[in-house]
């Protein structure tokens, strides 16, 4: 266990030298990322310009939803997604194979051998928006605010974590997963916008089975004493929870998942 | 000698979603939830002792990885019992690891942009390898394989033999009981093959490695592996020495008698001739039991015999000569 | 051209295989086509008409947005073409009589069918079924609307293989998606309609290629386009394509010769 703790940091930096192999395309790569946010998040301005508030949200609450939303997002996914989207490869090829042959856990090696720094474009874009909006929003500082900010941002990193290492997880049964994929970014564009501007049935989806709410609208709605559809009262404990429950239903998944790993098949 | 790996009746099945053929069968495909089962090891069981080299052969699909894959506890049996060094291997995956080495021929555990030697550091770190140990390791092993001279390269930049190479002795580093390899010479050149033929032999001897190997190549085993198991269809055809695999499949030896003079056509019951040259005559041991003595006690007079030679078939001939056999008894479809 | 119909034909079908894709595909569109709707009921939240567009207009032209855009995986295209350039593999197809771009492009168009049949008609007509959706303005509207159509699927597939061309030279074909996707947020007008953006914008937004995407097809269904404008518009937009297709032909040139000439 010791052993892995100190093994770990070093397939992160293994893998970041890997990645400046290719300087070049590694800058591009985030300067990308940088305007395709700022695009999004220039729609939701203009949105917020045009019409004044979406379903009783300001400008500036939108603001920081959103940052909430790719902050949370960025720390969950920079730990699961590009890596769980490569599984669906490992297992073809079987390079998951080699990873089952080592005397250390696959996710594990997995999660940090793919460490992404690609996120840091996100994490500072949405810190640097966080800020800004936090200046400009009505909160109601306190410490117990503070605490209740950082601990459901945390809560949603872990549920972005947990969804995406689940869906990666079914390569391990299935052989293929990624197309998964497009269905939780399909939930995921909706989950920065306030869940009660959504028909009840996909609310309550984002609330229960793809667990998206509490990516930012569940959370930040609590921390600015709006109302939650479905949750109501239950709406601030929920949003903290969400995040170790998920992260327990991953785990369970993963070993599951694993005794049942056939190989490339046939 | 103790048994380090005992297979008793081990199968493996694997479940798949069926497919319809044809247009309507791919819109059938996407409602149906019908699934076949497709045996890839069915029965087999073998025990392997410390310090042997045992080629597992087989054609394609004949479930030969399958069986790496469970004794390396990356695959878990359908049925019976498998341990690895008294363990069942996907039970302890992680305690199996570290007293295997494994090589897959086809897939790099190599990191492709980094030099070789960060790989190694990397392995040493996994698998808890003491400094001194390691350095020693590396440096016998890499002046065996002639590893040195490219060391500090990236990976990507090595050709498929050196990257083979590398493979082959980070899997050694951590004193490994056991070495699996998965078509180690796939691909290589013939003086890459050589060089790792070689070296896994001198491994096998000098460390005392046992060494389990699957290959196409049949010279990987005649050189390597006094022991041969074979496996068709996912069962277990053969398991024994692969000198004697040719009396076990029944492939008869080549005679040739060459006479001073042509005694004319010389039939025996003995052997069976197949071609006559006047003076050289060629025929075929077809059983096993018959030997040179009993030929020559047949001809009688040997004394216009100039020349004798017999010849064993060699392993890729038995084993064609067996396919051949077998694919000839199955009912036509 | 055979042979291309032959490359979209048996891309069509592969996509039937996987079934799971299937199901989550149609799923997650559904999912996607809802929402959208759903931000504009909240942003109109009871008023009739902002700007002279009504809330059923605006229903309308988000679910005309989904269907162009939801059918076809620029994603693909890009990847592909920079992939095969970048690893040359590309390098066996110089020597086949096929074009290799034509044939991304033509495996691209086969799995956009499916989509287009099996994703995009059903998830319409369902959001439509609930939440209503207007017809074409005009007969004339209507089918100069398949004509925009056609043309949005034309500029975006030469758009997406021009990116993956340019990934040859970036020797990453991850930005180019990203920077589709931004391009396809903000300026193909398929979250928000030029009409709501701020002026200046507007105009210059309304004469990029991007615009033929999404903004133009759902505008002439709804009208808001005069008989001329929709004929001069589409001119303007055939010109965009063929430009386009220089583009592609001009670097799939100067791409070739430099993977010939390195040897890959």
């Amino acid at each position: 266990m010791l052993r892995t703790l100190r093994i770990l940091p070093r397939l992160a930096l293994m893998y970041l030298r890997s990645q400046l192999e290719y300087r070049g395309a590694f800058w591009i790569d985030r300067v990308a990322q940088v305007i395709t946010y700022a695009s999004s998040f220039a729609v939701i301005w203009i949105l917020a310009d045009r019409f004044g508030t979406i379903a009783g949200w300001n400008w500036s609450e939108l603001a920081l939803l959103f940052s909430f939303h790719l902050l949370g997002y960025s720390l969950g996914a920079c730990m699961s997604f590009t890596q769980m989207r490569q599984l669906e490869e490992a297992v073809r090829l079987g390079t998951l194979d080699t990873l089952l042959t080592k005397p250390i856990s696959p996710w594990a090696y997995m999660v940090f051998s793919g460490l992404n720094p690609g996120y840091t474009g996100h994490a500072l874009l949405g810190i640097v928006m966080m800020g800004w909006a936090l200046s400009i929003v009505a909160v109601p500082w306190s410490i117990g605010w503070v605490a209740y900010f950082l601990a459901s941002l945390i809560s949603a990193a872990m549920v972005t974590g947990a969804v995406l290492t689940m869906i990666g997880a079914t390569a391990l049964i299935w052989t293929r997963s990624n197309h998964l994929y497009s269905l939780f970014f399909g939930f995921w564009e909706l989950s920065r916008y306030p869940i009660n501007i959504f028909p009840t049935a996909i609310q309550a989806t984002m609330l229960s089975f793809v667990p998206l709410g509490f990516m930012a609208a569940v959370p930040v709605a609590v921390l600015l004493g709006k109302p939650v559809p479905i949750l109501g009262d239950w709406a601030g404990p929920a949003a903290l929870l969400a995040g170790p429950f998920f992260v327990a239903l991953a785990m369970w998944q993963w070993r599951y998942a694993l005794d049942r790993y056939q190989g490339a098949g046939g | 000698m103790a048994q380090i790996i005992e297979a008793r009746a081990v199968s493996k099945r694997f479940r798949q979603h069926r497919r319809f053929p044809g247009f309507l069968g791919a819109l059938k495909t996407l409602v149906t939830a019908e699934y076949t089962e497709i045996e890839a090891v069915t029965d087999v069981s073998f025990a392997i002792a410390q310090g042997e080299a045992v080629g597992y052969l087989g054609p394609n699909g004949a479930g030969k990885s399958t069986m790496i894959k469970m004794m390396t506890g990356i695959l878990v049996p359908s049925a019976g019992d498998l341990t690895v060094l008294g363990r069942v291997p996907h039970r302890e995956r992680q305690a199996n690891a570290r007293e295997i080495g494994v090589v897959f021929g086809q897939r790099s555990q190599l990191w492709w942009d980094l030099p070789v030697r960060d790989s190694f550091e990397l392995h040493r770190e996994i698998y808890g390898i003491p400094r001194p140990r390691f350095d020693e390791n590396l440096k016998s092993l890499s002046s065996l394989l002639d590893l040195e001279p490219f060391l500090e390269r990236a990976v990507r930049q090595l050709s498929l033999g050196q990257r083979m190479r590398a493979e082959i002795v980070m899997a050694l580093l951590h004193d490994p009981k056991i070495l699996f390899l998965d078509e180690p010479t796939i691909g290589l050149d013939v003086v890459a093959k050589d060089a790792v033929r070689k070296f896994l032999s001198r491994v096998n001897r000098e460390r005392g490695t046992t060494i389990i190997l699957t290959t196409h190549d049949l010279q990987d085993i005649e050189e390597i592996c006094p022991r041969l198991i074979m496996v068709d269809h996912s069962r277990l055809i053969f398991d024994g020495e692969t000198a004697k695999l040719r009396t076990a499949l029944g492939s008869a030896r080549r005679l040739m008698l060459e006479f001073a003079a042509d005694p004319g056509p010389l039939e025996l019951k003995s052997a069976r001739l197949t071609s006559d040259d006047g003076l050289r005559k060629h025929y075929l041991l077809e059983r096993d039991d018959i030997s040179l003595v009993h030929v020559l006690d047949e001809i009688g007079d040997t004394t216009a015999l100039k020349d004798i030679s017999i010849e064993e078939p060699n392993i890729e001939e038995v084993i064609r000569t067996f396919y051949q056999r077998r694919n000839a008894e199955l009912p036509p479809r | 051209m055979s042979v291309y119909f032959a490359f979209a034909r048996s891309a069509f079908l592969t996509q039937l295989a996987y079934r799971h894709e299937v199901w989550a595909n149609m799923i997650g569109k559904l999912v996607q086509v809802f929402a959208r709707v759903a931000i504009w009921v909240a942003i109109y939240g009871g008023t009739a008409s902002i700007a002279g567009v009504s809330l059923e207009q605006m229903v309308t032209y988000a679910l005309l947005g989904g269907a162009v855009t939801g059918a076809i995986r620029y994603e693909s295209i890009i990847s592909g073409i920079g992939q095969a350039l970048r690893t040359g593999d590309v390098a066996v197809w110089l020597l086949k009589p096929a074009s290799f771009p034509l044939y991304v492009l033509a495996t691209e168009l086969g799995r956009a069918a499916f989509r287009f049949v099996i994703l995009v008609v059903p998830t319409v007509a369902v959001v439509a079924a609930v939440y209503g959706m207007l017809p074409p303005a005009s007969p004339f509207h209507g089918v100069m609307f398949v004509a925009y159509g056609l043309l949005a699927y034309t500029i975006i597939a030469l758009l997406s293989a021009l990116f993956g061309l340019v990934a040859f030279w970036l020797l990453t074909s991850f930005s180019l998606e990203w920077m589709m996707q931004a391009i396809l947020n903000l300026l193909s007008g398929q979250l928000i309609p030029f009409w709501f953006f701020p002026a200046p914008v507007a105009v210059i937004a309304a004469h990029l290629p991007f615009a033929w995407i999404v903004y133009y097809p759902s505008a002439v269904w709804l009208g808001r386009l005069d008989v001329t404008a929709t004929l001069s518009y589409f001119g303007l937009g055939l010109g965009w394509a063929a430009l386009l297709a220089v583009g592609v032909v001009l670097l799939w040139r100067q791409a070739s010769t430099r993977i010939v000439v390195q040897g890959g």
